[in-house]
């Protein structure tokens, strides 16, 4: 069980990365703000993956939680300055 | 970026959110013996939770429940808490944060007072972080310049 999520998780990291070509190269904002937002999910999930990798699920929830947290509140705080820019 | 947001949904979900986060963030600082997080960490989501308020509902709203005076004393009382808590362990004749002499006064065996001693200290950096962060985001956003600072220099200006 532990190979399969060993396996989920590097196959997360590969997509962090498709997904940061869409971060640099990506036309226009939307796509690079719906990009990060998204690397900050994959993140999450790679987190909680590792913790069922150490066997220690309940600490890695802890910080998995915040993470979602502070990506929400930059995903609106990144909204809002292309609010402010038009 | 301290304008208030005209947007119901996204006000009406920070509204509903700010206290959850506030919650976890005090679970984080309780917590932070025995799992990731402490005083920083808490602190910096309490401060996060009131980025957020500030983003969304706008400079005015979040200066009448949290005005710049009761920040500069939070951050304050942190250092103060830290400090006092250390320079206690030091007249009690151990050294700086030196939590085991606080059983004298705690009244209980050294290894529950190093417990307490360290929930205290803790407890002082979450204030002062939280009063930190949110101070830093809120001179970022406005630029340094406060509504109530041009307020008075209008009158200034205008008296001349």
């Amino acid at each position: 069980m532990n190979e399969f999520f060993v396996a989920v998780g590097l196959g997360m990291c590969i997509l962090v990365f498709l997904v940061l070509y869409r971060v640099i190269f990506g036309p226009g904002v939307f796509n690079r703000i719906a990009a990060i937002s998204a690397i900050g999910t994959k993140t999450l999930i790679i987190l909680l993956v590792l913790g069922y990798v150490y066997n220690r699920v309940d600490m890695f929830i802890d910080i998995s939680m915040v993470y979602a947290l502070l990506n929400f509140i930059g995903c609106i705080a990144a909204a809002k300055y292309l609010e402010m820019e038009r | 970026m301290v304008a208030s947001s005209d947007d119901i949904i996204i006000k009406t979900i920070a509204r509903i959110l700010v206290p959850f986060i506030q919650i976890y963030a005090l679970y984080v600082i309780m917590h932070g013996h025995y799992s990731p997080g402490g005083g920083f960490q808490g602190g910096v989501i309490l401060g996060a939770s009131l980025a957020l308020l500030l983003i969304t509902h706008g400079y005015a709203e979040v200066r009448k429940r949290v005005p710049e005076g009761v920040v500069i004393l939070l951050g304050s009382l942190g250092v103060l808490i830290y400090a006092g808590i250390g320079l206690i362990c030091l007249l009690l004749g151990g050294n700086y944060l030196d939590y085991s002499q606080l059983s004298v006064i705690l009244n209980v065996d050294p290894a529950h007072a190093r417990s307490l001693g360290i929930l205290g200290v803790e407890l002082g950096v979450g204030f002062t972080v939280m009063a930190i962060m949110y101070s830093i985001f809120f001179d970022i956003s406005t630029g340094g310049v406060l509504s109530e600072d041009q307020k008075h220099e209008e009158k200034l200006e205008g008296k001349k």
